[in-house]
């Protein structure tokens, strides 16, 4: 089974996938710094060049401001390219997350965003998982930072004890569901009149028992049926 | 003449670091795992900056040695 998902597919274990057919803004990039270390060489094959006023200033903008553009441009689209559901999937210990997003149940909460596109399929996971507020997206990298770590140089756990580090907050849901019609003013949420107040003030966790409360349920895979993915 | 074949010597020091450095990157952004994002930064972005410092670092020096 495959997941297309604008540019990428989806890796899911046991099918065929590849990550990352080149988006042209990345083989744009390469290309300029190809180029640009062709340039830069220049310099060391022929270190007289800067023998002349121009050469001087030429080898300033080769060897400090071309270096820096580079640098930026690359870490750009290296933190934009982290940010994709595919990035996050092409760990070994995530691809059963990745599989969940293909269930075919409406309850399971992960799926029914990702197929529904209530989340941007590229973005999946980071659309959820961000923290939305002030310095979130650096505090997800470094979370990132301690999964890479963990994968790498320890014995990473199975994907079904994989816990969040920190309770799922509601500010994360409310990011786009606060204001939706389908959202204050469904009939579940309004059953209760004190119940919307505390989900909003994050002292009812919307994926607390008995509300959306399968999210990821990686324990059960093999019980479930997966939907095909959109071709 | 001493003092230009110095600093073209330390031109070419930094023109490698940097070629280096850009060599990493443009490897890491062909092959997109988050090991590869760690590489960039870790490997690619110092070697672009050591070579940047040590350019710069050769500037001041030379010229430095040259007013002496």
């Amino acid at each position: 089974m495959e997941g297309r998902t604008g540019n990428a597919r989806i890796a899911l274990p046991g099918f065929s996938f590849w990550l990352f057919p080149m988006a042209l803004p990345t083989t744009l990039l390469i290309l300029f710094i190809a180029f640009s270390a062709i340039l830069i060489g220049v310099f060391v094959s022929r270190p007289g060049a800067t023998a002349t006023r121009g050469g001087k200033i030429t080898a300033f903008l080769l060897l400090f401001f071309l270096p820096i553009l580079c640098a930026t441009m690359g870490l750009s689209s290296e933190l934009e390219r982290s940010k994709s559901t595919a990035f996050c999937l092409s760990c070994h210990t995530m691809e059963a997350f990745g599989k969940t997003l293909y269930v075919d149940d409406p309850a399971h909460l992960a799926a029914a965003h990702f197929q529904n596109h209530r989340v941007p399929a590229d973005n999946a996971c980071y659309t959820c998982h961000t923290d939305y507020a002030m310095f979130g997206t650096f505090m997800v990298k470094l979370h990132g930072l301690r999964h890479v770590y963990i994968y790498y140089l320890t014995k990473p756990p199975a994907s079904e004890n994989i816990k969040l580090y920190t309770p799922f907050n509601n500010r994360e849901c409310l990011h786009c569901h606060a204001g939706a019609r389908s959202f204050e003013e469904g009939a579940v949420h309004n059953a209760d009149p004190d119940l919307l107040p505390a989900v909003k003030s994050n002292k009812i966790s919307c994926i607390s028992s008995g509300c959306h409360d399968v999210v990821h349920d990686v324990a059960k895979l093999n019980q479930v049926k997966f939907w095909n993915g959109a071709h | 003449m001493a003092g230009a074949n110095a600093i073209e010597k330390r031109l070419q020091i930094a023109a490698i670091l940097i070629i280096l450095g850009l060599l990493v990157e443009a490897v890491c952004l062909l092959w997109a795992r988050p090991l590869a994002f760690l590489i960039f930064v870790g490997i690619g972005m110092l070697l672009m900056f050591a070579g940047i410092v040590f350019y710069l670092i050769s500037l001041v020096t030379v010229g430095a040695g040259r007013s002496q």
